[in-house]
């Protein structure tokens, strides 16, 4: 969808939609709000509407933000202690590596 | 003209010469060569991983030939491009050697290969204690009180080295071929044997060995993976050791719908056990350390068959004889551990026999027959001093010693806790009063549990006389085989335990002059460690059945969906050697056990009623709910479950060659980047004449 077609209220709902559908545990659809609606909240000349998209841009931006964070501590925390939890670590895996402990 | 016929000769002679020059040979293929040999794989038991295991994608070594112990120094101090695979001859094979190995690390040495040479004087792998975690024990000690692996001259393998016990961190691959042992040595010859120092710099020759096992750590771990929920691979992870003893009565035992035990009844155990190990895939005979005993057991069982008369005869016609031939043995004793877990559950024999189970009140005694290395001088095992050993002994001696037959063996008695790794521990361990006797020489077999406890171990010759085997010999017939032999050997202590237990049961003395027949055991031991295409495994198979593989059964235990050979063969051996000819039922009758319609002796199809049967050797650890796996109570050995075995030999280029290599290709890379990226920012000069590709296309209307 060419974004730069629709009108302006239009974006705003979109925009609105991806900012709290993310909050289902979906980190990646803020991320997709962030990277999509970036020109339409800080490139653009001014609009009405504007000043709510980049508030919902933003906000999407610190979620991601702090997703990022917790994920790549997980997976360091998880991949370093896998081996060390025991069944713990194999009931939440899905997919365990052959060959090691 | 001239020209057309110029051009067709050319067409010619070019067909010609790919004909003649144009190999369809893949590029692989002449890259490298493959090399047959026998793989070390990994087991697992409750605490340990134990064996050897490739790296996933396949373990890379320069060969490079050991011949003394400076060989293996230079490898361990300067190698100087490693990693290295030594290919190790069997006396360098020590624990002390492997252990440095091991210590040096996968990035030294990556492979070990141990090559076939002249024979030597011990290899055995086993500890100096078999069975060490298992068995009797004392005081909640985790070890067995039946043997002291500190004082090792006194325990049951002192030649032991244990290696059969210890994780490698590199696969360890065994070539027996003199054809592939020398393409390695020529590889390693022509390529590597010269100029050390600049090894680093040209190619060398390498081996690659594929031999990745999917388990790690212990059986808890991975028995936990394999049965996991979430497994979505479905990967299996490892497989326990299991597989089947095979047991048969003297007496066919009448069959009942009734499930209480009968007290009646009464049982002797005679026993030995039915498997071997190595620490290489496949291979391993154990043709002193356990096949002795199951022929011996065998040939018991087939005499007395003989010599007694019908059971309502005895002294004590409720008595009857068990022989079982216990698998898994060498791993903690599965089978018999199996076998006393299942008979304290009322679950031996099974429902499906439609005979009412055996309770340990049936038993009147055991005797259990261990290894026989010395075959001469043989003890009788009691944990404490009984009657009944005392009486059994006198017998086995009053035979034994008994110038009649001129056995010229001696049995003596020992009595106290020094009882050698044999099935009748996981009885005694479970009750120490039970009444189990144990027949045992000194531990003599330098070879134990190894590659090399074969043939040449024990000196069989086969004398492939093709006579009837079937009957008993008199004593003086030695049927023209020497007096010296592994098969008058095993003719004599048969005949004698036969001859003891005949008295047991009969309360007279033996008076014929009949005695096993040398013939059954010569028959037998070429069956079990020559070829499964053989006579007396011919004759008790069923009729016109195809004829077994030209190689020795496999004799170790194994997992579910393995071999099974050594079992099967054993089962239908008591079939056929234990069982009463039915003449007056035809072929067509003789369908379902206990008849079974056998091949014979001629090959001419008899009838006959058997009495063997299997049960399942799988460790109780594996059916017990949450069972501990720490605890030491049963078997919890497993085998890594694997994809491939596979060795090869080729070129293995330097590194410097490789860093060329993969440097000119990133450089090439950057390269044609550039290029394409000047070509197609400067397209209207290169390509001037041509229109550009959407000047025939109108700019699309924005809308």
């Amino acid at each position: 969808m060419d974004i730069s077609k629709a009108p302006n209220p239009r974006k705003l709902q979109l925009c609105r939609i991806y900012f709290l559908t993310g909050f289902a545990f979906l980190p990646f659809v803020w991320a997709v709000n962030v990277c999509w609606f970036f020109e339409e909240a800080f490139r653009k000349p001014p609009y009405t509407e504007q000043t709510q998209i980049k508030r919902y841009v933003i906000y999407s931006a610190i979620g991601t933000f702090i997703w990022t964070i917790a994920l790549i501590t997980w997976i360091i925390l998880f991949q370093a202690n896998r081996a060390a939890w025991g069944a713990t670590a194999d009931y939440i895996s899905f997919i365990i590596p052959l060959g090691v402990p | 003209m001239a020209q057309q016929i110029k051009a067709a000769a050319i067409w010619l002679l070019l067909m010609f010469q790919s004909t003649a020059s144009v190999i369809g040979e893949r590029t692989r293929d002449k890259m490298y060569e493959p090399i047959l040999g026998a793989s070390c794989f990994r087991r697992l038991n409750g605490t340990h991983q134990t064996g050897c295991s490739s790296t996933f994608s396949g373990s890379v070594g320069v060969l490079h030939l050991i011949n003394i112990d400076a060989d293996l120094e230079f490898l361990l101090t300067s190698p100087p491009s490693p990693p290295y695979a030594p290919m190790i001859p069997p006396h360098l094979f020590t624990r002390a050697n492997l252990l440095r190995l091991k210590e040096a690390g996968p990035k030294i040495i990556s492979v070990v290969l141990l090559i076939n040479r002249s024979k030597i004087e011990q290899f055995s792998h086993e500890l100096n204690c078999p069975n060490q975690y298992s068995g009797l024990k004392l005081n909640n000690s985790t070890e067995t009180a039946t043997c002291d692996a500190k004082k090792v001259t006194n325990t049951w393998n002192r030649w032991g080295t244990g290696l059969l016990h210890e994780d490698f961190p590199f696969p360890i691959y065994y070539i027996a071929d003199p054809e592939e042992i020398d393409k390695l040595e020529k590889c390693f010859i022509k390529f590597n044997d010269f100029d050390y120092e600049s090894h680093a710099l040209r190619s060398l020759c390498a081996v690659e060995i594929k031999s990745f096992m999917s388990a790690a750590v212990n059986s808890e771990v991975c028995m936990r993976r394999t049965n996991f929920i979430n497994n979505l691979g479905g990967s299996k992870y490892c497989d326990p050791l299991e597989g089947r003893n095979v047991y048969a009565t003297l007496y066919p035992r009448s069959p009942t719908e009734n499930v209480d035990i009968n007290t009646d009844e009464k049982f002797i155990i005679v026993s030995c056990r039915l498997d071997t190990t190595s620490m290489f895939d496949g291979l391993g005979l154990g043709a002193m350390d356990s096949l002795q005993s199951l022929a011996i057991l065998t040939q018991v069982a087939h005499m007395l068959h003989i010599l007694l008369p019908s059971q309502n005869t005895l002294t004590d016609p409720k008595r009857n004889v068990l022989f079982v031939a216990f698998n898994g043995e060498s791993y903690d004793y599965i089978g018999s551990q199996r076998f006393v877990y299942d008979m304290e559950n009322l679950a031996f024999p099974t429902r499906s026999t439609r005979t009412t189970p055996i309770s340990f009140d049936n038993i009147e005694f055991m005797l259990d027959i261990g290894t026989l290395d010395d075959i001469g001088n043989i003890k009788l095992h009691t944990l404490t001093s009984t009657l009944l050993a005392k009486q059994l002994l006198q017998q086995l001696n009053r035979y034994a010693k008994s110038s009649r037959y001129g056995f010229n063996v001696n049995f003596e008695s020992n009595v106290g806790y020094h009882i050698p790794p044999t099935s009748a521990q996981s009885f005694l361990r479970r009750d120490e009063k039970f009444p189990a006797l144990i027949l045992n020489a000194l531990p003599n077999n330098r070879f134990y549990h190894s590659i090399y406890d074969d043939v040449d171990n024990v000196a069989f010759i086969y004398a492939n006389t093709s006579q009837d085997y079937t009957k008993l010999a008199d004593v003086n017939d030695m049927k023209n085989i020497s007096v010296n032999s592994l098969q008058m050997k095993v003719r004599n202590v048969s005949s004698i335990v036969a001859m003891a237990l005949y008295e047991t049961l009969t309360g007279k003395q033996y008076q014929g002059n009949q005695v096993a027949n040398p013939l059954l055991a010569d028959e037998f031991f070429y069956c079990f460690l020559l070829s499964s295409d053989c006579p007396l495994f011919k004759a008790s198979s069923y009729l016109n059945s195809p004829p077994g593989v030209p190689l020795p059964p496999m004799r170790y235990i194994s997992v579910l969906g393995g071999s099974q050979e050594s079992s099967g063969w054993t089962y239908r051996l008591f079939g056929y050697l234990l069982s009463h000819q039915e003449p007056s039922v035809p072929k067509e009758n003789c369908t379902q056990l206990p008849l079974y319609y056998f091949a014979g002796l001629n090959d001419t199809g008899e009838c006959r009623r058997t009495t063997q049967n299997y049960t399942h050797a799988l460790s109780p650890a594996f059916l017990i709910e949450d069972y501990d796996w720490r605890s030491g109570q049963y078997s919890t050995w497993t085998e890594s479950t694997w994809s491939q075995f596979s060795a090869r030999i080729f070129l293995r280029p330097s590194n410097v060659h490789e860093i060329t290599i993969l440097s000119i290709g990133i450089v090439v890379f950057i390269i044609s980047f550039c290029l394409i990226y000047i070509i197609s920012s400067r397209w209207e000069v290169l390509f001037e004449d041509l229109p550009a590709s959407n000047a025939a296309l109108p700019m699309p209307t924005a809308c």
